[in-house]
């Protein structure tokens, strides 16, 4: 080391130190704590803001949480890593997970944050590479999230992607290579299991001569590859930034046949053309190409499937259904080919002024631009002997067939804002915003479909199928607008006093003229003690900071036509022995739809102890959504097919609590470590619901979300026990439905009324759970990293609903319920004897949601710096991660992690298997 | 605002200029109108003449709901009507769709899902109506053009509360579009008399016979001035107004309505080749469209097709529902080739049972059940289809003029017109090859309405309706058929406990359930 070295010293938590070396052989350095960690700069809409500065909630995920796990979206990456962010993955390759901010705050679908990446307001954001985004900034509360006004609120996850930094280009090489696979099969019972049990239920079925046992999961599931390469290079100088890279995904599902590949290029620029003028420009064009599974079919019938039947023999099929069984469910899956290939592209071109000092003008131009093509190919098949080992049956397709949908979607922003900073004096630290938004968006589409196609993939052209069977259509078609103008002023005085207010104006299109224009302020106030005098004298704490807030904020996200009356077209019938087509109006609408409104207080304490080494934050929360669009499910006497209309009827609240606490500590030099957990604690409850009408929804009405209960409460009947005989079955009120045997589920007469009947439904819990909580940490120590994230869920309940969903006596049943069914020799109290199609929805099926789950664990090692350099690296590491390793839940399903709409979560039906990851992965900079 | 911007420079008033551009566009109202994109909306319908017409049209295909959703033609009405009744067992493999079962038993329940699909499927249908009823009269048609279009929406909206009341006794009375603000009314849920849906239909008819036009002047499929008379002609019977009944069937049966008469092979009435023929009165048309999914009844053929059983192996027709009683093999009179055209008999001798079109269907080790319904069949071979065996299309013959004779007869039966009651059924007594009645009988009437008509989904209804005339009948007969009726019950289906829970408790229940 030369003489005149200058040594740098750095550690997380602390602030950098410069040390020249001056020829002196040893250094005594003490590195002072960052007084910046708690102000550190966040994303706040439109602008940024320092976190200390903050008057709402905002949280902030860093890039390297989200590269190391094997994951597909960086939304799943999010799960456990803040409080009051729940995120309920679900197994599908390709799949979007459900994320609820601060709980449901809507019965409609659109109960998702918005996403605004780089700009572009999107729903959806499975087109991101993870290696491409540096930060993710999630704005919790109705003053962060205001800005956003009608958007907002959901809450609204900001996701900016990279940038080059000062220096010379930077080459850098990132991949995970690994394998998934199936975690927490549930196990089916086997040929002597369900022979035995065929024989108390149903025992004139003729059973085949097969003497071993299908495992149909094993049929249809496998091991499954997980690859992610991803190449950038960066860098910038005083002219030009930069930021180019190239991704490419390989997911494939557990199923076989479900494949996933997408491949991802991103251009980040931007351009100083002088001191007061720059141009940036943030794309990304990303290629998925998918082969989906019919999951509906294809996992329930793996589950109901008999294993006495063969699956496949000699290319040809077992019949399942000539047995009275359930289709074939592996052929299901290999005579069905359902591909996807979309492409996507987003971005945005601003051209960004400083005209004087302080004023910042910026307008920009975002495109979010989706072009979709899926082709299904159905295999002709006859239940003949060529298809399958016997024929018979209904398990057929007379015609193959190929259908075609070609989707795509254009929305733009254009958005223009005006941001002016000033120092007033030495203590007035004023920001004020202003702007504009216009936003359009569009989906065209068109579908078409034709009978006997050949097999052959290279003749799946509609051209090549039967031209008398032609169809066509435009299936997907909407066009929405939007105008707003908003406004922000950030007020500090002397670092101690904060003033934040928000205000929007938003008009849509998707109302009517009377309805369709809102405004949506906020204001949050704030104080930070231990800038003032009498906390400047003490150690202990680093940081205190009071705040709240208030806002309101709106949600918009419904179809466009939902106040407008229209008839349905191309309804066909024959007249003359011609076809013609009709029209049919038979939807009802409200023409007074109207946005739902949420308003939000929101109050927390932030602190930091020990030198910030004990950071954390205790908010409260109150929420409450007026008018909360909902489909009200009305009478079929009203002739709409689907029963329901969407109509401004609910008042929906959730109240909770955040708590966060970090541990964050270097021990010598080369040792650091954090450790963090948070927790949410939410109650959802359902204020008002026009005039009382509860809703029903999931699968056969299991959930009835009515006044002061959980949206999406399960609603069913109590069971008690099993009849054990006769006589106890004579003593016991009647039953409405069918009269029970021994055997047979015992429901309690909850309203007392002497008979058994669906009026003895009681509200029995929900899956929206009262806590949730995340536990994460890690370590390094001289090069090696240790990371982990748990989460889970505490309290919530789940229905087990592929359990009650048998259809045919000959369906297969679990190895446990076979084990522990009642029989006349095994006397259960809980278990029937057996579950059939008229089995009501009851409390049996319920069971606990809670678990704990090791999301990811990672252990990574970076080589010496000495050492890589030499073969001409900066940096290389390697690494280990795993994704969902272990699971602890009393859940006899797949997953207690269910996603689904408002109304029906927390259903498993027909859910994919969770897998677990893991893989290997290598960093390498140049 | 020049003096505001003097002091900056240029490119910040270009920046300025545009961002009073924007909320210049932000005021502009006409930004924001953005009209449904590819949808017919109401106004258009009201401005376009062919619109109307549209509307009619699709009052017609709400008649091919089916499968297992809401249902108005399909299976879960054929589970209401033939099942239920002793002409017919649910068939199928044992554990075969349950709810069906409990219907053939008559256990079932109000959660039942076969009558809450049926109740949906009807109220849709009324629905459908009301809403061409609603934009019919500003058609800028012709005035005769407009009546002629109200009446064939009457007349169906007359059918499907015929149905209705007979399936469930009085329902709500729906007789215009609702408004979605009325949705929690309490009016408009509670269910009226069956006196006043009775009226509602005969209102409905008698419009349809003031105004549909004679066979012939219409495009075949639609509803004539002799289908109407005829529903009306039956409505009247249920209503015991046996000389209205008589009137209006007299119309028909001398001619009055346009050229009808039997055909003269009564198995060829459901086949395609006796599809709108002389016989029919008015039946639901199907056809084929070029996406081969949706021009037909859905399921209506298949979901009664013979269904391999035991040893299987062959391809076989369909799943095996609505199998033809026993009983009802057994009411035939020797020698009455109804039963040959009604039945298919699987038999145990090794040829198997030989279709008329020649398929073969192998001997009983083979097939799940021992008999099927033939008019349900529908050739793969000889008849058009597009390869689809979910929409196979077979037209449904509601009326015919066979139906026609039998409510004439009954009518005039029961006028004391004996000797002309007696030479009417005589004619389809003849054309099934059996010798002539004389001295009739309410009962052989009755009877021989049972033998025409049989798995023409009318035999609950009619046992109903019989058992009303002259009471002590049912219990018995379903008793032969090893079923239990109950009196004061069973006479109409539970009113759907998920509509009860949707009203709110304002619908009744009907007594028994």
């Amino acid at each position: 080391m030369p003489d005149n070295a200058t040594l740098i010293f750095s550690s997380v938590g602390y602030t950098n130190q410069e040390v020249a070396v001056n020829g002196r052989a040893t250094l005594d350095i003490s590195l002072a704590p960052d007084a910046q960690a708690l102000s550190e700069v966040v994303v706040v809409g439109y602008g940024t803001q320092q976190k200390r500065d903050l008057t709402g909630s905002v949280a902030r995920i860093e890039a390297k949480e989200i590269v190391n796990q094997p994951v597909q979206t960086p939304t799943q990456a999010l799960q456990g890593k803040t409080a009051g962010v729940q995120i309920i993955s679900n197994g599908t390759p390709n799949g979007q997970p459900t994320v609820r901010i601060r709980g449901t705050g809507t019965l409609l679908a659109g109960a998702s944050p918005l996403y605004v990446v780089d700009g572009v307001q999107t729903t959806d954001i499975r087109n991101l590479s993870n290696s491409d985004i540096e930060t993710i900034d999630v704005l919790k509360d109705a003053s962060a999230a205001a800005i956003y006004g009608v958007r907002g609120a959901n809450g609204v996850i900001i996701v900016t992607t990279k940038k080059g930094k000062q220096g010379k280009p930077v080459l850098s090489y990132n991949n995970t290579v690994g394998f998934k696979q199936a975690t927490r099969l549930v196990d089916m019972a086997d040929a002597g299991q369900y022979v035995n049990y065929l024989q108390d239920t149903a025992p004139n079925v003729t059973l085949p001569d097969f003497t071993g046992t299908t495992n149909w999961y094993d049929q249809i599931l496998r091991t499954a590859t997980y690859q992610n390469h991803n190449l950038a290079v960066s860098g910038a100088n005083e002219n030009v930034r930069y930021y180019f890279s190239g991704n490419l995904l390989q997911d494939d599902g557990l199923a076989i046949t479900n494949r996933f590949k997408r491949l991802t290029v991103r251009s980040n620029t931007e351009f100083i053309l002088s001191s007061k003028v720059s141009i940036s420009s943030q794309a990304s064009f990303s290629r998925a190409d998918t082969r989906d599974v019919n999951f509906g079919t294809a996992f329930q019938n793996a589950y109901r499937a008999s294993p006495l039947i063969t699956a496949k023999q000699d290319g040809r099929y077992g019949n399942t259904s000539a047995f009275g069984n359930v289709g074939n469910p592996l052929l299901d899956i290999e005579k069905n080919d359902n591909k996807s290939l979309e492409n996507r592209l987003q971005g945005n071109v601003g051209l960004n002024l400083t005209p004087i000092e302080g004023l910042t003008l910026r307008s920009a131009i975002n495109v979010d631009l989706t072009y979709n093509n899926r082709r299904v190919y159905n295999y002709q098949y006859a239940n003949d002997e060529i298809t399958f080992l016997e024929a018979g049956g209904n398990q057929r397709n007379d015609r193959s067939a190929l259908f075609v949908t070609q989707i795509n979607s254009t929305r733009y922003l254009w958005e223009n804002t005006a941001t002016y900073q000033r120092l007033l004096g030495d203590k007035h630290n004023l920001t004020v915003l202003v702007g504009t938004v216009t936003e359009e968006g569009q989906t065209n589409s068109l579908a078409g479909s034709r009978f006997d196609v050949p097999a052959d993939p290279n003749q799946w052209y509609l051209g090549t199928g039967d031209p008398n069977t032609a169809v066509n259509s435009s299936p997907a078609l909407g066009k929405d607008r939007r105008l707003s103008a908003l406004g922000r002023i950030n007020y500090v005085y002397d670092g101690k006093y904060l003033f934040t207010s928000n205000l929007r104006y938003d008009g849509t299109s998707k109302f009517n003229s009377d309805q369709r224009w809102g405004l949506f302020p906020s204001v949050g106030l704030g104080w930070v003690l231990t800038e003032e005098n009498f906390l400047k004298d003490q150690q202990l704490l680093s940081f205190l900071k009071l705040r709240a807030s208030y806002g309101r904020l709106g949600n918009d996200q419904i179809d466009p036509n939902s106040y407008i009356t229209t008839a349905d077209i191309n309804i066909p019938y024959v007249f003359n022995s011609r076809p013609v087509l009709g029209a049919v109006i038979n939807q009802i609408k409200d023409r007074n739809v109207r946005w739902e409104v949420t308003r939000e207080y929101d109050a927390a304490i932030e602190f930091g102890l020990l030198d910030n080494r004990l950071s954390g934050e205790v908010t409260y929360y109150d929420k409450l959504t007026t008018d909360a669009l909902i489909p009200v499910n009305i009478p079929a006497l009203f002739g709409d097919p689907d029963n329901q209309y969407i109509t401004n009827a609910a008042d929906i609240s959730n109240r909770g609590l955040e708590a966060a606490l970090n541990w964050r500590a270097n021990v010598g030099e080369r040792f650091s470590y954090n450790f963090g957990v948070n927790a949410t604690f939410n109650k959802n409850r359902i204020e008002k619901l026009n005039g009382g009408q509860a809703l029903f929804g999931g699968a056969n009405n299991v959930t009835r979300s009515g006044n002061g209960v959980a949206a999406g409460t399960f609603y069913v009947l109590k069971a008690v026990g099993v009849f054990q005989n006769q006589a106890e079955i004579d003593a016991y009120p009647k039953y409405t439905f069918e009269t029970p045997k021994p055997g047979d589920l015992k429901y309690a007469d909850a309203n007392g009324d002497g008979t058994i009947d669906l009026r003895d439904r009681v509200n029995a819990g929900s899956y929206q759970p009262p806590m949730y909580f995340g536990i994460n940490g890690g370590l390094t120590f001289s090069g090696v990293d240790l990371s982990f994230v748990f989460s889970g869920n505490v309290n919530n309940d789940v229905y087990n609903r592929k359990k009650q969903a048998t259809g045919q006596v000959t369906d297969n049943i679990e190895a446990d319920f076979a084990d522990n069914r009642w029989t006349p020799t095994n006397p259960s109290n809980t278990d029937p004897a057996s579950i059939r199609n008229n089995t009501p929805n009851s409390t049996y099926f319920i069971e606990s949601g809670s678990y704990i789950r090791l999301n990811n664990l990672v252990l990574g090692y970076t080589l010496p710096t000495e050492l890589v350099k030499k073969i001409r690296m900066s940096s290389l590491r390697i690494y280990a991660t795993g994704q969902n390793l272990f699971t602890v839940t009393n859940y006899s399903g797949f997953t207690p992690e269910l996603p689904g709409g408002p109304l029906d979560s927390g259903i498993e039906a027909t859910t994919y298997p969770t897998s677990r990851t893991l893989a290997l992965g290598l960093n390498v900079n140049f | 605002m020049k003096t505001i911007f003097s002091p900056l420079n240029r490119r910040f008033r270009l920046a300025a200029l545009g961002l009073a551009l924007t909320v210049g566009a932000a005021g502009c109202k006409d930004f924001l109108e953005v009209a449904p994109q590819g949808q017919l909306t109401e106004d258009q319908i009201k401005t376009d003449p062919a619109a109307a017409q549209k509307l009619v049209d699709g009052v017609y295909n709400v008649m091919y709901l089916g499968g297992f959703g809401s249902d108005i033609h399909g299976l879960q009405y054929v589970m209401l009507t033939d099942v239920a009744s002793d002409d017919a067992d649910k068939g199928s493999s044992p554990q075969d769709y349950g709810s069906a079962l409990e219907v053939d038993n008559l256990t079932l329940n109000s959660t039942n899902d076969i009558v809450n699909n049926a109740w949906q499927g009807y109220f849709q249908g009324i629905n459908r109506a009301n809403q061409a009823l609603d934009k019919l009269p500003l058609s800028p048609a012709p005035e005769a053009t407009r009546n002629r279009l109200i009446g064939e929406v009457r007349f169906l909206r007359g059918y499907f509360y015929f149905n209705m009341v007979r399936l469930f006794g009085g329902v709500p009375k729906l007789d215009r579009v609702p408004l979605a603000s009325e949705i929690n009314d309490p009016s408009l849920q509670r269910r009226a008399t069956a006196e006043e849906i009775y009226q509602l239909i005969i209102d409905d008819l008698q419009f349809g016979v003031d105004n549909l036009p004679l066979k012939g002047a219409t495009e075949t499929g639609r509803a004539t001035k002799a289908a109407a008379q005829a529903l009306l002609a039956k409505v009247y019977l249920y209503q015991k107004n046996y000389q209205k009944a008589y009137d209006l069937t007299s119309e028909i049966v001398q001619g009055n309505s346009g050229n009808y008469g039997l055909l003269p092979n009564y198995e060829n009435i459901w086949r395609e080749v006796g599809a709108n023929s002389e016989e029919s009165v008015f039946e639901v048309q199907t056809g084929i469209n070029a996406a081969c999914n949706n021009s037909a009844v859905n399921l209506y053929v298949v979901s009664q097709g013979p269904r391999s059983g035991g040893k299987g192996g062959w391809a076989d027709l369909g799943f095996g529902f609505n199998n033809p009683s026993r009983q009802l093999a057994d009411a035939y009179e020797p020698g009455d080739k109804r039963r040959e055209g009604s039945i298919i008999f699987i038999t145990t001798a090794k040829t198997g049972t030989v279709l008329w079109d020649g398929f073969r269907i192998p001997s009983q080790d083979s097939v799940e059940n021992s008999r099927y319904s033939y008019k349900a069949y529908h050739s793969r071979t000889m008849e058009r289809n597009c390869g689809n065996n979910d929409y196979l299309p077979k037209n449904i013959r509601i009326m015919r003029y066979g139906e026609v004779l039998l409510l004439n007869a009954e009518a005039a039966f029961q006028l004391g017109r004996t000797a002309e009651a007696t030479t009417v059924l005589n004619r389809l007594r003849t054309r099934a090859g059996l010798p002539a009645r004389t001295g009739l009988t309410l009962q052989q009437i009755w009877q021989e309405r049972r033998v025409e008509l049989a798995l023409e989904h009318d035999r609950f209804f009619d046992l109903v309706r019989q058992e009303s005339v002259q009471p002590g009948r049912i219990v018995p007969l379903y008793a032969a058929h090893g079923k239990t009726f109950t009196k004061g019950k069973n006479e109409l289906f539970p009113i759907p406990q998920q509509q009860i829970d949707l009203s709110g408790g304002v619908l009744t229940q009907n007594p028994g359930y």
